[in-house]
C-alpha cells in the first residue's frame, strides 16, 4: 500500500478538515498517511476522531504557507513550511505522493524545487477536473483540463507533451482505454489560433498513442467531445475560472428569482431533487483534486475550500495514481515521443 | 534493561499482582453486532473462537515476567456472557495455553426467571460486585492491572472499582452514581456492603482499554491518566514495558503474535508506537529503547538511508523543536459529569 504525504496545514479549513479526512481514510482503506504539520495541533484534532493509528504518522513542522501568501516570497522565506517539508519527504522516498489543499502557486513551486522532472518533460502542467456532459456510454463524467496555471505560454512541443501526460493520467485514473484529446482553440479548423496551435494540431494528429479529436471551442468545454483538453496555462486558468464563475452565477440567479417570485420559488422547490443530483455531480468534494503532471512524483492539488470528504477522495486518487503507475505511464509516453 | 529492572525488584519481594481481563472484545473477538451473531455464540466450538490478536502472548508473558521476578501472579476473567458457554470458553483458554485462577460468568437465566429483564443488559452492577467479591479473597498488599474494551462500560466499572479500593469513593457515593444508570437496588446494596469491608489502598495501577470500536481517545480523558486506551495489544505491551511489567523480548513476542494474526507490518508498529507516545502514555525514553530493540529484531522498519535525517534535516528539526507529549492530567474523576458524558457518547455510538 502506498504512503501518501498530506499537507495538514494547507487549505481554508486546515488543519481540522485535513486531519479528519486522514482519520477517515485510515478506517476505510489500507493507505498509509503521513500528516505534515504542527504536531500538537494535528494530534489534538486526531485524538478527537475515530482513527486507525497504525496507518497514520505525523511529521512535525511549525510553519505553513497561507492561502493569501505570495507563493514566491513564501517559498523563499518559509523553508519549513508544511508544503515544502512534505514535498521533500516525498522526494526522499518517505512517501509516494502528496496531497495538498493549500496555496496552488506554492505547491507548484515546491514540486519544481524538490521533485525531479520526468526525463524529456519540458514543462510540468497543473491539471483540473470538472464535470461535463457525457456523449458515449462509459465516458467519465469528469474531463481533464491542462494546463490551468503552471505555465503562462507554451510551444507546440510542450502542448503535445501535455496531451501525452493528460492522456496517460486519464487512461490510468478514469480507466478510459483511449481518451479523446482535444486542443482548446478559437475555432475547430486546423488553421485557427496562430502558429503555435496550428503546429501543435499538426503534430498531435501524427503522434501515436493519442486519440486526437481536433480543436474544440469554449462552448464545447462543458460537452463530452473530449476527455482531455489541452491548452497553455494562461488560457486554461481563464477557462477554468469562467466555468466556476458561471456555476456560481446560475446558483445566484436561481436564488434571486426565488426571492422575487413565489412561483419561481415553488418551481425550484419541485426541482430540488434534480438540483441535488446536479450538485452531487458538480461537487468538487466528490473528485478530491487534480494532479500536477510532469514530475517523477505526483502531487494532487485539492480545492482550497476542501472539506474532509474532498481531501479523503484526493488521498484515494493519489494512492490510485501511485498503485496504477501514472508517473511511469507518463514517462513511457514521453519517451516514445 | 527491563530484565534488570525486574530482577532488582524481586529482591524487594514485590507484592502479588492480579491481572483481571474482560472476555468479549478484550480476550475474544466475539461478534455480537447482530442478533444472528449473538445467537451463534453459544453454539461455537472452542476452536471456532478467535482470540484478539496479541492477547495470548501478552497474558502469557505478563505471567512469565512476574513469576521470573519471584512475584505471585493471579489471572482472572470476568464475562457478562451466560455460564452456558463456560465450557467452550474454558476449553478455548486451555487451547491457547492460558493459565488462569478464576473466571466468572453472568447468570442471565437467573435474572430471566425472576423477571429482572433490565439486569440482562445492565452490566455495571454485576461486574462491579463481582470484582469487589473477588477482591476480598486477594492478599491485601496485591496490586491489580485491569483490561477491558470500549464496547460496554468497562472504563466506568474499572474506574469505580479502582477509586472504591483507593478510598477516593465511599460506599454511600455509589447511590448517586449507580442509581441514575439503572443499577439494580439489590446489586447496589451488595456493592456497598462489599466496599465497607475493604481497607483503602491504591490497588489498581492501570486500566487498559482495548479501543475495538475506534472510540476517539479524547472521550477517555475524563477517566484520568490511570486509564490507557490502546488500539492494539502491541501498544498495551509497550506501556506495560514502560511500567516494568514486561521485558523487551516479551513486547517483541506480542508484536510477533500480531504479525501472525493480522496484516501488521513494521511500518504499522512504528506508527502505533508513535501514536501511544504522542498521547502521553509511553515515555519517550522508553519508546526509544523499544524502537532500537524492535528494529534489531526486524519488527520496526530499519531506517533507510533516505529516511536517516541529513545534517540539514537534523538542523531543521532542531529549529522546529518537536514538542514533548502533553503530560496526562492528574485530577479526581467527576463521576456525575462522566456518567452523563459517557452514556451520551455510548448511546450515540449504539445509534
Amino acid at each position: 500500500m502506498p504512503t501518501i504525504a498530506v499537507d495538514a496545514m494547507g487549505g481554508d479549513f486546515a488543519p481540522e478538515e485535513i486531519v479528519k479526512a486522514v482519520a477517515q481514510v485510515s478506517l476505510e482503506t489500507e493507505i498509509q498517511c503521513l500528516l505534515v504539520g504542527d504536531e500538537p495541533q494535528v494530534e489534538s484534532i486526531l485524538e478527537g476522531q475515530s482513527y486507525n493509528p497504525e496507518l497514520i504518522s505525523i511529521h512535525h513542522t511549525r510553519e505553513a504557507i497561507g492561502m493569501a501568501d505570495d507563493p514566491k516570497t513564501a517559498v523563499r522565506a518559509k523553508r519549513l513550511a508544511s508544503i515544502l517539508v512534505a514535498t521533500r519527504l516525498v522526494a526522499d522516498g518517505q512517501a509516494d505522493a502528496l496531497v495538498t489543499a493549500g496555496n496552488t502557486g506554492a505547491a507548484v513551486l515546491a514540486c519544481a524545487q524538490h521533485f525531479k522532472a520526468i526525463r524529456g518533460v519540458r514543462k510540468a502542467a497543473l491539471a483540473s477536473v470538472y464535470p461535463r456532459q457525457t456523449e458515449y456510454p462509459g465516458q467519465d463524467q469528469l474531463a481533464l483540463l491542462l494546463d490551468v496555471g503552471a505555465t503562462i505560454r507554451c510551444d507546440a512541443t510542450e502542448l503535445v507533451q501535455f496531451a501525452l501526460m493528460g492522456s496517460a493520467y486519464a487512461r490510468r485514473i478514469s480507466k478510459v482505454p483511449s481518451p479523446r484529446v482535444a486542443l482548446l482553440n478559437m475555432g475547430t479548423e486546423e488553421t485557427k489560433g496562430g502558429d503555435v496551435l496550428v503546429h501543435a494540431y499538426r503534430r498531435l494528429k501524427t503522434v501515436s498513442g493519442i486519440n486526437f479529436v481536433g480543436n474544440i471551442e469554449g462552448n464545447d468545454l462543458a460537452k463530452g467531445k473530449a476527455d482531455v483538453i489541452i491548452c497553455e496555462g494562461f488560457l486554461g486558468n481563464v477557462a477554468l475560472k469562467m466555468l466556476e464563475g458561471l456555476a456560481e452565477v446560475v446558483v445566484d440567479l436561481a436564488g434571486t428569482a426565488a426571492r422575487e417570485n413565489w412561483r419561481w420559488k415553488l418551481g425550484l422547490m419541485m426541482l430540488a431533487t434534480g438540483f441535488g443530483k446536479l450538485r452531487d455531480l458538480t461537487d468538487y468534494a466528490a473528485y478530491g483534486g487534480a494532479p500536477i503532471l510532469g514530475f517523477e512524483h505526483l502531487l494532487i492539488k485539492s480545492h482550497g475550500r476542501s472539506n474532509a470528504r474532498a481531501v479523503r477522495n484526493a488521498v484515494k486518487v493519489a494512492a490510485k495514481a501511485v498503485r496504477d503507475g501514472v508517473a511511469a505511464e507518463i514517462a513511457t509516453a514521453i519517451g516514445e515521443l | 534493561m527491563a530484565l534488570r529492572r525486574s530482577k532488582s525488584r524481586s529482591s524487594k519481594a514485590l507484592p502479588p499482582i492480579v491481572f483481571r481481563w474482560d472476555l468479549d472484545k478484550t480476550y475474544l473477538e466475539s461478534e455480537f453486532e447482530s442478533l444472528r451473531q449473538m445467537v451463534r455464540i453459544p453454539f461455537e466450538k472452542p476452536e471456532d473462537k478467535v482470540a484478539v490478536p496479541g492477547v495470548v502472548p501478552l497474558i502469557r508473558n505478563l505471567r512469565e515476567v512476574a513469576t521470573s521476578a519471584g512475584r505471585e501472579v493471579r489471572v482472572y476473567f470476568i464475562s457478562a456472557s451466560p455460564p452456558q458457554i463456560a465450557k467452550a470458553i474454558k476449553e478455548k483458554l486451555t487451547l491457547d495455553g492460558i493459565v488462569y485462577d478464576g473466571i466468572v460468568f453472568k447468570n442471565q437465566l437467573h435474572h430471566l426467571v425472576r423477571g429482572r429483564f433490565r439486569n440482562l443488559r445492565e452490566h455495571v452492577g454485576y461486574k462491579l460486585t463481582e470484582l469487589l467479591k473477588s477482591r476480598r479473597d486477594m492478599p491485601p498488599e496485591s496490586r491489580e492491572l485491569l483490561f477491558g474494551d470500549d464496547w460496554e462500560s468497562d472504563p466506568l466499572i474499572y474506574s469505580l472499582y479502582a477509586d472504591l479500593l483507593a478510598g477516593r469513593l465511599a460506599a454511600e457515593d455509589l447511590d448517586s452514581i449507580l442509581k441514575p444508570i439503572g443499577v439494580d437496588a439489590r446489586l447496589l446494596a451488595v456493592a456497598k456492603d462489599l466496599v465497607d469491608g475493604l481497607a483503602a489502598a491504591e490497588v489498581v495501577r492501570k486500566i487498559f482499554i482495548n479501543v475495538e470500536r475506534r472510540t476517539p481517545p479524547t472521550r477517555f480523558r475524563s477517566f484520568g491518566p490511570r486509564l490507557v486506551p490502546t488500539f492494539n495489544y502491541f501498544q498495551t505491551a509497550a506501556c506495560l514495558y514502560d511500567d516494568g511489567y514486561l521485558t523487551l523480548p516479551a513486547v517483541a513476542e506480542v508484536a510477533a503474535g500480531l504479525v501472525e494474526a493480522t496484516a501488521a507490518t513494521p511500518h504499522r508498529f512504528a506508527n502505533a508506537l508513535d501514536d501511544i507516545t504522542r498521547r502521553g502514555h509511553l515515555r519517550p525514553a522508553s519508546a526509544t529503547v523499544l524502537r532500537e530493540y524492535l528494529r534489531e529484531h526486524r519488527l520496526l522498519p530499519r531506517q533507510s538511508k533516505a529516511a536517516r535525517p541529513s545534517l540539514w534535516q537534523r538542523l531543521q528539526s532542531w529549529f522546529a523543536s518537536t514538542p514533548e507529549p502533553t503530560p496526562p492530567r492528574d485530577e479526581a474523576i467527576d463521576y456525575q459529569a462522566l456518567i452523563a458524558q459517557w452514556r451520551g457518547a455510548h448511546t450515540e455510538q449504539r445509534a
